[in-house]
């Protein structure tokens, strides 16, 4: 069977995640390993059948972390025969799985492991410090930008704000999506808020004051964890296990510089959403669960305008009435997200992981029924850098 | 860089924002004007995305303009920021057209609404430096 993308068919063949929260009681490697080993086993291989790998496998891995392909290779106990990196923010895992795999269907590796970790006693963001990532994460733009104080919640309130304003847009429906992602969460055993228990609209409407108009119940966690997946060549693979395959894939870059961008409520993820479409040939109306990057409540409202799910400045009356729930109109970041799942590391690849389960059918209380189409959107920066993808199970 | 104090322009500033900062020394809010088809940009870039050409003039703008959007910060990056809390930080689209980001003060932040027409100030920082910020009008 030929593949969308070359000569060959891919499968996105295992996943694996570890408990979300904190693991500062353990060191990177071991966790790294471990979730990189479970990832291959669920997907019916063995750790020297690996010769492919995305990412930089470096932050916290110490004096290994440099050439991550041949510290990969000291492990595995071959050498690799592909290795890319992506430099794209938190949507570097969801990038990197459509890299992931082109490079099998083309040829070019059998078995790519795609990972992320956060893990051990580092310090700042690594380490689950609040503190230190607000610091940190502010100074990501411009000194046109943080010279005056912004913070990466700042820079999606004036978004959210400018929406509310040209659209009509409440706080109420960005609660909405909070709520809906926090009912998945409590069914994620794996989950860093599911514990907490479920939330009300009024939780999130009274809860601390971020940015205006955002809150801290609108807001992604700070979080460590690691999960990995595995594309792999469909030759190498046991018929019998179920196989969800990549059949679409766009990308898009928009403005870095916020004072340049010709909209702050319309961004590059419909030119992303529009080509993964058009490959895979299926509409929009199809897709049965979606993962949709949610640094901010913000994000899964304009993410889903852009990649037209409904048109632009509807968002907020489409996420009402818990539409996004598991068992709602549109399940979307069914585990709970970068909200109520987990922010670790390259945190794109939770949002894939769960719509990977949801299509196999392994989600568990939370499960979608008959879920067989996925759609999977990485945003890296303040929606700036955008990878779109549909899935579809055999 | 010391986090109880608030940032400064970093002073390895590549050689084409130079200018920009020169002038707000002068009291002066200049945006860069393309030679070849005059569009105005800011902030400084190395090229006129409208027509590619890389001629630059600088061009003195009235500083006037209103919001475009805002945000009132109620948790500041660092503790030099969290003193000030709540404080308000604006996109303020100029008459002229481009779009400037910094604080807007004298005001109460539950006043500001989007559409509000506003001035730039200018602010004498530490080490030479000067700053821009606005202010509602009248």
């Amino acid at each position: 069977m030929s593949g969308r993308f070359g000569p060959r068919s891919a499968v996105i063949a295992g996943v694996a995640m570890t408990p979300q929260g904190d693991l500062s009681d353990r060191t990177t490697e071991s966790v790294y390993w471990d979730v990189v080993k479970a990832a291959v086993a669920d997907a019916g291989l063995r750790l020297s059948d690996v010769d492919g790998l995305i990412g930089d496998a470096a932050e916290g891995l110490g004096l290994r972390g440099a050439l991550p392909a041949s510290v990969t290779a000291d492990m595995v106990g071959r050498p690799l025969r592909f290795h890319s990196v992506t430099s794209v923010g938190a949507a570097a895992s969801a990038a990197g799985v459509g890299l992931a795999v082109m490079a099998v269907e083309q040829g070019l590796a059998d078995v790519v492991i795609v990972p992320t970790v956060a893990a051990g006693k580092a310090k700042g963001y690594v380490g689950g410090d609040r503190d230190a990532a607000v610091a940190a994460m502010a100074m990501l733009g411009t000194p046109y930008e943080w010279l005056w104080g912004t913070t990466r919640v700042a820079d999606y309130a004036v978004i959210a704000q400018r929406h509310m304003h040209e659209y009509g847009t409440t706080s109420e429906q960005l609660a909405e999506i909070a709520v809906a992602q926090r009912r998945g969460a409590v069914l994620q055993p794996l989950s860093a808020m599911g514990k907490k228990g479920e939330i009300s609209v009024d939780d999130v409407l009274t809860s601390k004051l971020i940015a205006e108009p955002l809150r801290l119940l609108d807001s992604c966690i700070v979080n460590q964890g690691a999960g990995c997946v595995v594309v792999a060549a469909e030759e190498r693979l046991d018929r019998d296990r179920p196989k969800v395959r990549l059949i679409g894939y766009g990308q898009a870059h928009g403005y870095l510089d916020p004072c340049s961008a010709p909209s702050l409520t319309t961004f590059a993820g419909g030119i992303a959403a529009d080509q993964a479409f058009e490959r895979a040939g299926v509409g929009r109306a199809e897709i049965d669960v979606v993962g949709m990057s949610d640094h901010f409540t913000i994000n899964v409202l304009i993410g889903l305008e852009d990649a037209g799910f409904c048109q632009k400045g509807e968002g907020g009356a489409f996420v009402e009435g818990g539409a996004l729930a598991f068992d709602g109109r549109l399940p979307t970041n069914t585990a709970g997200g970068f909200l109520s799942c987990s922010h670790a590391g390259l945190c794109g690849l939770f949002t894939l992981i769960e719509v990977v389960e949801q299509l196999r059918g392994t989600a568990g209380p939370r499960q979608v029924a008959d879920a067989r189409l996925g759609y999977v959107h990485g945003m890296g920066g303040v929606f700036q850098n955008h990878f779109a993808a549909v899935l579809a199970r055999d | 860089m010391s986090l109880n104090e608030k940032f400064l322009p970093p002073d390895d500033m590549p050689e084409f924002h130079k200018p920009f900062w020169e002038a707000l020394k002068a009291h002066e809010f200049r945006v860069q004007s393309c030679t070849d088809c005059g569009t105005l940009r800011h902030v400084p870039k190395e090229i006129c995305p409208a027509c590619g050409s890389q001629g630059v003039d600088w061009t003195r703008v009235s500083g006037k303009g209103s919001v475009y959007t805002y945000t009132v910060i109620h948790r500041g990056p660092t503790p030099a920021y969290q003193a000030d809390a709540p404080y308000v930080i604006a996109h303020v689209e100029l008459e002229e057209g481009p779009r400037v980001i910094s604080n807007l003060i004298g005001v109460d932040p539950a006043a500001v609404r989007i559409g509000m027409p506003v001035e730039v100030v200018f602010e004498d920082a530490a080490d030479g430096w000067t700053l821009y910020k606005f202010r509602p009008v009248g």
